[in-house]
């Protein structure tokens, strides 16, 4: 029983990444009507400035996230400016290929510059561990958690309680209908497409105490984040929440429960885009 | 849907169509006397070369062909994993390379009617995030499975082609472009390359007017994935060595699509000039550069969607309206 709990507890706090990752993803395919194939890379990014910082001048990653989000919100405002803007109205496929050919190119321009070593970030804290009743928790994983709630009840409040966020659900709704109630746009998807950036990047600070940075580390989230946007229908926000815990949860019980399950559980959210896409497709509402 | 948005053809302009018939036969003498010519004492080197351009242009026109209805694949690399990986579990079983060979294909085309069977109905950035997926986890299946069958995550060796004579792979890898090219040539001529660009242009338009939709995207899948499959064959005998990471990596997925689009989509002509373009120039960057060398078709998709969106081959079309092979 407490194997159980224990599993389901790692696999919530799995989720809160996930979520993180996921409702960028989500802000740039709902609101833009851009499926970013280089989310993952924003991420990427994220996760060597915070290594960066920790490496050059010893700050600890939790401090410099404000300025990393900031930093890769101004990139993904330029990559706006100079890519995405110029294919809005272009055909699906080609939207898919440059924001594809955009992930290949930082990915590998990571490699060029730091090589492929994974690297990682020390903190303090990184082998505590909280104790709750029979039930322990890293800290690091914690207080990651902690951080991906508190800036997914920022983003929602931002959504449904600012004009900002009005202004963005108008857009999501209807380009044109929002338009000509006077909303600029343009405005909008430039801060739509920067925030879903530097929600990635936020999601990548944490990845770099949990995990490591290296040039890939951002393709597996991408790929799990496509799996809950997928599960969560397009665009709906507070769908992804659901599916992320869903997908965490069953990561933690394959690894847990199922032989050498420490290389299935990758295989989980592929079963899950599955299991959508033709469940949706045969019902027919795409 | 399409990358290019296709008018109905008007009559067909043979003048073009003979040009890029003469280009692809300037191709194939200019390819096939390449083997033979002095070529000193980095012959070897440069037989490779010219092997691994003709496999990426294999693999760039057989994803062209799949695209042709519609269909934007990011499987590319699982079947030609798959291709490579059948026809080394082939011979180790004690099969001649001459029956692996065929055999790989065909097993790697099965498993595409499969997946063809269940993503059929996804569209757009559905059917490639679906494809992605599948790519993502035949890797992981095949590096999960105990070493004994597929050697998991520390590869396979796979007994040289053709007993390691390079000039001999060269010349094998260039008749299965041949038969590539003769592939593409043919389904552009048969009634297959009207219905692929209804479908492509409009599957619920294609279905109304009577295109059978479900047979011929599985044809396209088909197809497509038993030449990708030869392209991985001729790769796992041509490196003796096959691992999960190498096979399945996502760069085996991305230089195809790449080249297709930069040489010029919908077209034979264009993968093919494609191919030779990038792959020579992969090679001149990987001397320069260890790590990193796929930023150039990163670049190079992004440009060319930008403001190249019918590939080198739209260059010398420019204006013309139909009529392209």
């Amino acid at each position: 029983m407490d194997l159980f709990l224990q599993t389901l507890l790692n696999g919530l706090l799995q989720s809160g990444i996930y979520a993180l990752v996921a409702s960028g993803l989500a802000l740039s395919v709902g609101v833009v009507g851009i499926v970013n194939f280089a989310h993952g890379e924003f991420l990427m990014i994220g996760a060597f400035l915070a290594w960066a910082a920790s490496a050059s001048l010893g700050l600890d990653p939790l401090l410099s996230l404000p300025v990393v989000a900031l930093a890769v919100f101004g990139v993904g405002a330029l990559t706006y400016r100079v890519s995405i803007r110029h294919v809005l109205l272009a055909p699906e496929l080609n939207q898919m290929l440059l924001t594809f050919g955009l992930g290949i190119l930082l990915q590998n321009l990571a490699l060029m510059l730091l090589g492929g070593n994974t690297r990682t970030v020390s903190t303090p804290y990184q082998a505590s561990s909280l104790q709750l009743g029979e039930l322990t928790v890293g800290g690091p994983k914690a207080v990651a958690f902690a951080f991906a709630v508190a800036l997914l009840a920022g983003l929602y409040f931002v959504l449904y309680r600012t004009t900002l966020g009005r202004q963005m659900r108008a857009v999501a709704q209807n380009r044109r209908g929002a338009q000509l109630i006077g909303i600029n746009v343009d405005r909008v998807y430039l801060l739509a497409f920067a925030a879903s950036c530097g929600l990635a990047a936020v999601a990548g600070v944490l990845v770099s105490v949990l995990l490591f940075a290296s040039p890939t580390v951002g393709l597996v989230f991408a790929l799990k984040a496509f799996a809950i946007i997928v599960m969560a229908g397009l665009g709906n926000l507070t769908g992804v929440l659901w599916a992320s815990v869903l997908l965490g949860v069953s990561e933690a019980l394959v690894q847990t429960y199922v032989p050498g399950g420490g290389g299935w559980s990758d295989a989980v959210f592929f079963l899950m885009i599955f299991g959508t896409l033709v469940l949706r497709s045969f019902r027919g509402s795409r | 849907m399409s990358a290019v948005s296709v008018r109905p053809t008007p009559a067909r302009r043979p003048t073009f169509a003979w040009r890029a018939l003469l280009a692809l036969g300037i191709f194939f003498v200019l390819a096939l006397a390449f083997p033979f010519l002095p070529l000193g004492d980095r012959r070897e080197f440069l037989l490779q070369i010219g092997f691994f351009t003709l496999v990426a242009g294999i693999m760039a026109l057989s994803w062209d062909l799949l695209a042709r209805s519609g269909q934007v694949s990011l499987a590319h690399a699982a079947f030609y994993g798959l291709g490579a990986y059948g026809y080394a579990l082939l011979l180790k079983a004690g099969l001649p390379w001459e029956a692996a060979m065929p055999l790989a294909a065909l097993g790697a085309g099965f498993i595409s009617l499969l997946l063809g069977a269940v993503t059929m109905r996804l569209s757009g950035m559905y059917f490639a995030i679906a494809t992605l997926a599948f790519t993502e986890v035949v890797r992981t299946v095949i590096q999960n499975l105990p070493e004994s069958v597929a050697g998991g995550a520390n590869g396979l060796l796979v007994p040289a082609l053709l007993g390691g004579n390079s000039r001999g792979q060269y010349l094998l890898a260039l008749a299965l472009l041949l038969l590539t090219v003769g592939v593409s040539l043919a389904v552009r001529l048969s009634k297959l390359h009207h219905a692929f660009a209804a479908i492509r242009q409009g599957e619920e338009t294609a279905r109304v007017l009577g295109v059978s939709v479900v047979r011929y995207k599985l044809a396209a899948f088909f197809l497509s994935s038993v030449l990708a499959a030869l392209a991985g064959v001729l790769y796992a005998g041509k490196t003796f060595f096959i691992s999960p990471l190498d096979t399945f990596s996502l760069a085996n997925s991305i230089s195809p699509l790449t080249t297709s689009i930069f040489g010029g989509l919908y077209t034979t002509l264009g993968p093919i000039l494609g191919a030779t373009v990038l792959r020579v120039a992969e090679e001149l960057l990987h001397n320069t550069v260890k790590n990193g060398y796929l930023v150039v078709y990163g670049l190079v998709l992004m440009l060319s969607i930008l403001w190249l969106p019918r590939g080198i081959v739209g260059l010398w079309r420019r204006g013309r309206q139909g009529g392209d092979l």
